[in-house]
Parts: C-alpha cells; sequence; structure tokens
C-alpha cells in the first residue's frame, strides 16, 4: 500500500458513517500536494465531499486547491441528457404527433429500475477513461458498500450482455448472408415490388448502426472491467471503525470483491479511541474496541493497516483534513515499523 | 427459333431450376433470420412487455433504430395494432 498514490485509480469504500470521505478527502489532499494532479469523485447520491472541504462541489469539476478538483455526480441529470439524446434520435423516426408518446414511453424509462446506477456507472466509467490524461490520480469516494460493489459488478455484466446482444446481431447477419447466396436480396425484392417500404432504410445499414452502438458499449464496459481488475492501476482501500457491524460487513465486502477479482489493497481502521480516555464509560468501550482490533487483525490479516484516532472535533475544511492526510501518509510509508501502533492524533 | 431465342429460353430453364433448388433453402434461412431478428427484438423491448431487463439503459439507445422493425414484427406475430399501451406504432 505504499506506493498507493502511484497508482492512477484508488477507491475508497465501507460501511455508511465509518469515515470514508474524510479518508477519501483527506488522501486527496495529500497527493495533490505531492504534486499530482488529484480528482476526487463523489458517487453516493447523498453527497458530502462538498461539506468536508466546506465548500459547494457540483456536476463539474471543481477545484478545491492547487492540483486538486473534486466531483460529485449527479446521476439523476446524466440519465436526463442520456434520455434526452434517445428522445431526439426517436422524434426523427416518427410523425410528430407520435411525441407525446416518444415522451411519455421514455419518461417511464427514466425511472425504471437500474438507470440511477447504469447512468452513475457510465460517468464513471468515461472519468476512468478521461483521467488518464488530466489528472495523475482519480479517487473514488464511494456509496456504502453493497451499492458499490453492485455498481462495480455491472462492467462484467453488461459485458456479458453486450457479448450477447452482438452474437445475436452476427448470426442475424449470416444468414442474411447466406440468404444472399440463394437470391434474395433487397434490390430483386423491390424491382418485384414484393416489399412495399423500398424507401425502407436497408438492413445492412440498420445492422451496422447498432453493431456500432454495441460494440461502443462494449468496449466501454471492457475497458473499465480491465482497468478495475489490475492491481497496478487500481486499489481499494476499505475504511472500518473497531465495531461488530462494520466488521461484518467488510468482510462480505471483501469476499464479493474477490469474487469480482477486485484487488483491494488496505484497511483504514477510523475513529479508534484515544489510549488516555478517562471516564469509567470510555475506559469500557476501549475494552471492547480492543477486542475487535483484535479480531480485525485477524480476519483482514493480509491488509495492510492504517490506524486513525477519534478527533475531539468534527472535520471540515482542508486544515484538519491535511492532518489526517499526514496521519494517514506517516503510517503508510513507515510500513517497516509497527504498523499495529497508531499515532497518536 | 433463332439461336437467342434458345439462348434465352435456356437461361429461363437455369433460372427455374436454380430456384427449384434454392427456394426451400432460402426459405428455411430467410425464417431462421426472422427468428434471430425476433428475438433480439423482444431483448430490446422487452422491458415494455413486462420482462425485466438488466440493461434497459443501454437497450434504450437501440430502440429508435428498431422502430421500423418493430412495426414488421407485430404484424408478423399477427397482431394488427402494436401490441404496447405504451408505444403505438400505428
Amino acid at each position: 500500500m505504499d506506493k498507493l498514490f502511484d497508482r492512477r485509480i484508488v477507491f475508497v469504500g465501507g460501511k455508511g458513517g465509518v469515515g470514508k470521505t474524510t479518508t477519501a478527502g483527506a488522501l486527496a489532499l495529500m497527493a495533490a500536494e505531492s504534486g499530482r494532479r488529484t480528482l476526487i469523485v463523489s458517487t453516493d447520491p447523498a453527497h458530502s465531499l462538498g461539506d468536508v472541504f466546506d465548500t459547494r462541489i457540483g456536476n463539474e469539476k471543481t477545484s478545491l486547491g492547487p492540483n486538486l478538483a473534486g466531483l460529485e455526480i449527479d446521476p439523476e441529470a446524466e440519465a436526463e441528457q442520456h434520455i434526452a439524446t434517445v428522445k431526439m434520435s426517436m422524434k426523427s423516426l416518427v410523425a410528430p404527433k407520435m411525441y407525446r408518446e416518444v415522451d411519455r414511453q421514455l419518461d417511464l424509462a427514466h425511472h425504471a429500475p437500474g438507470t440511477m446506477e447504469a447512468a452513475l456507472l457510465e460517468r464513471m466509467a468515461d472519468l476512468m477513461a478521461e483521467a488518464r490524461e488530466r489528472f495523475d490520480l482519480l479517487i473514488f469516494d464511494t456509496a456504502p458498500a453493497g451499492h458499490t460493489i453492485r455498481l462495480l459488478s455491472l462492467p462484467e455484466v453488461l459485458g456479458a450482455w453486450s457479448d450477447g446482444m452482438l452474437g445475436h446481431r452476427d448470426r442475424s447477419r449470416k444468414l442474411g448472408n447466406l440468404l444472399k447466396v440463394f437470391g434474395r436480396d433487397h434490390a430483386r425484392e423491390d424491382s418485384f415490388g414484393m416489399i412495399g417500404g423500398s424507401k425502407e432504410e436497408p438492413d445492412d445499414s440498420r445492422d451496422g448502426r447498432i453493431q456500432s452502438i454495441l460494440l461502443n458499449r462494449r468496449r466501454k464496459f471492457h475497458r473499465a472491467r480491465e482497468l478495475l481488475t489490475d492491481p497496478t492501476i487500481t486499489a481499494f482501500l476499505l475504511v472500518i471503525n473497531a465495531e461488530r457491524l462494520p466488521i461484518l460487513e467488510s468482510k462480505k465486502t471483501l469476499d464479493l470483491l474477490k469474487k469480482f477479482n477486485i484487488p483491494v489493497t488496505g484497511m483504514i481502521v477510523n475513529r479508534l479511541l484515544p489510549s488516555d480516555v478517562d471516564g469509567e464509560f470510555l475506559r469500557e468501550r476501549r475494552l471492547q474496541e480492543d477486542q475487535y482490533r483484535a479480531e480485525i487483525e485477524q480476519t483482514f490479516a493480509r491488509l495492510q493497516k492504517v490506524y486513525l484516532h477519534l478527533l475531539p472535533h468534527d472535520v471540515h475544511g482542508v486544515e484538519t483534513l491535511r492532518e489526517i492526510g499526514l496521519h494517514i501518509v506517516g503510517q503508510l510509508g513507515d510500513s517497516s515499523g509497527d504498523a499495529s501502533r497508531p499515532i497518536e492524533a | 427459333m433463332s439461336w437467342a431465342g434458345i439462348k434465352k429460353k435456356l437461361r429461363w430453364l437455369a433460372y427455374l431450376a436454380t430456384e427449384a433448388y434454392n427456394a426451400p433453402y432460402r426459405g428455411a434461412v430467410a425464417r431462421a433470420k426472422r427468428e434471430q431478428d425476433d428475438l433480439f427484438m423482444l431483448l430490446i423491448f422487452s422491458e415494455m412487455m413486462g420482462v425485466p431487463n438488466p440493461a434497459t439503459y443501454y437497450t434504450l439507445e437501440l430502440q429508435p433504430i428498431m422502430l421500423e422493425k418493430f412495426h414488421e414484427w407485430h404484424k408478423r406475430a399477427g397482431i394488427e395494432h402494436s401490441p404496447l399501451d405504451d408505444f403505438r406504432c400505428c
């Protein structure tokens, strides 16, 4: 994990409320201050990236400082744009009296399950392809785990889907060619007047358009999948708290990520109580925390870990982020030392 | 009968023979292609027919292209007018 910033894409994931956005923000700040052009992208529909940086970030890349830009993906806006494009091309094909039908039909599609996710994934894939030229590092602050896993598995599922669709087209095209050998092509049909719609688009040109749309899709999905599964390009960081539920969920997440061949690089154990807490209540919590820490050590033995203490104040603004970032980077660089000893905040 | 006339007759006979041989195959191949295309159509418009589709977002952009074919398809299926409430092509 010590070469974390040499990767091109870093995902920060974990259960809701464990401190993903803060960690991602701190990492982004550190990367930017080390001279890497960094883009931090929030994919959580309930964005809080702007709040952490104490500024407003929208669906457009916003500068957050030298070398650092932020972006909060708005899947709603993405989907709307996609559907508007389809509407346009559909309307160019149907009679004007049909426009209302087209609008109605496509507005329904907007609310279909999966539309938002697909739009989100589309934007992420575009960013991953585009970031190569303009940024050295792309950090994704992801939504709570389950959602992200689904998202990361989509390129595989949809890749298979577009393969299947192309397969159908291919078989159909081959049969069409065979048909021509047997001497029944469009020119002939038209000269005999057997088919009324001679103004109709020839099948070949239609096939070509379908083919190119599907091929484009497939290329995009496969490319995204290639990037995601390459451990020299992508790193996945799990953020966790020393509590029961985050541990259980992280276990599941880890298994799923393994299933989809997405490399998990390290774990950030966040919000640990400082050792010198006072009061009976906090001492008891710390005892419990020690048990869970032991469990984390055992369960995730193969992951490098970074330990962060609970801060006495909320995180917002660049100053606090830098403070956290320095702790993370300090522990990353000091991998020869005792990694299990947290650096005091 | 002139030489040209004989040639013309022979060409006609050759055509008939070819057709007699080809026609059954042509029918079978055309049917196979149509079945393949119908399946594709079903996949593209599946959501409208109540079949859940994991890739609606992506089939959407293929719908405009398949619009003309959709009309042919429901005619062939023996349905006079478009079977979909939301999608009337005729």
